[in-house]
């Protein structure tokens, strides 16, 4: 397994760890905290109405 | 409402199905994209008209008052910032890699692209895009 490979487990455990625990505790915002904050506003909604289209078009339109 | 969301959700499948067939350098792979982006953009005015919760200003700056968010809600505070070095950290990574363009650092793209090789692959990836769209475009609006 290549270097960047094993950084990239490393953030996945990062990740997947941190949204387990933050699921289960009330008092911390969860992965869902994040699009909610974002849904709040307009700027926040189109900024990420954009990243997801962005995204899209990244991944399913161009060589990921 | 229910019936209108099934229909809704049956179509999304049908189509996340179409487009995990095709081919990523494709006319129709291009266009069902681009429709799927335009539709959410269209769905997100239309709904989303005087049901925003916090006006967009006070929303930007909100994030910086870090010393009374601390002082109101430590755990909360905490967490925020935690998600927020997580992303930074895989979007610095992700950066890294793509600057340096070695085999030996794969992109998240390129991670992506073996995930997504597949009928089935794509097919799912773009339903939990869709997914993920749909959410942005239509969740957590304010009562008209």
């Amino acid at each position: 397994m290549s270097a960047g490979a094993i950084v990239w487990w490393v953030l996945a455990a990062c990740l997947a760890l941190w949204s387990a625990i933050s699921a289960l505790r009330p008092d911390t915002p969860g992965p869902v905290a994040i699009p909610r904050w974002f849904a709040r506003s307009w700027l926040g909604r189109v900024l990420a109405l954009c990243a997801w289209g962005g995204a899209g078009w990244h991944l399913f339109c161009q060589r990921p | 409402m229910s019936r209108s969301l099934g229909v809704a959700a049956l179509a999304a499948a049908g189509f996340a199905w179409w487009e995990g067939g095709l081919r990523q350098s494709s006319l129709a792979a291009h266009s069902g994209i681009l429709v799927a982006i335009g539709l959410a953009f269209a769905v997100t005015f239309v709904a989303g008209r005087g049901r925003q919760q916090v006006r967009s200003l006070a929303w930007a700056s909100g994030p910086w008052a870090l010393r009374r968010h601390w002082a109101e809600d430590p755990p909360g505070t905490l967490g925020a910032t935690l998600w927020a070095i997580l992303t930074l950290a895989v979007i610095g990574w992700d950066l890294n890699s793509f600057a340096h363009e070695s085999r030996d650092l794969p992109t998240l793209s390129r991670i992506f692209g073996h995930l997504t090789s597949s009928h089935v692959g794509r097919a799912a990836a773009v339903a939990a895009w869709l997914a993920l769209g749909a959410t942005i475009a239509l969740g957590w609006r304010r009562d008209r």
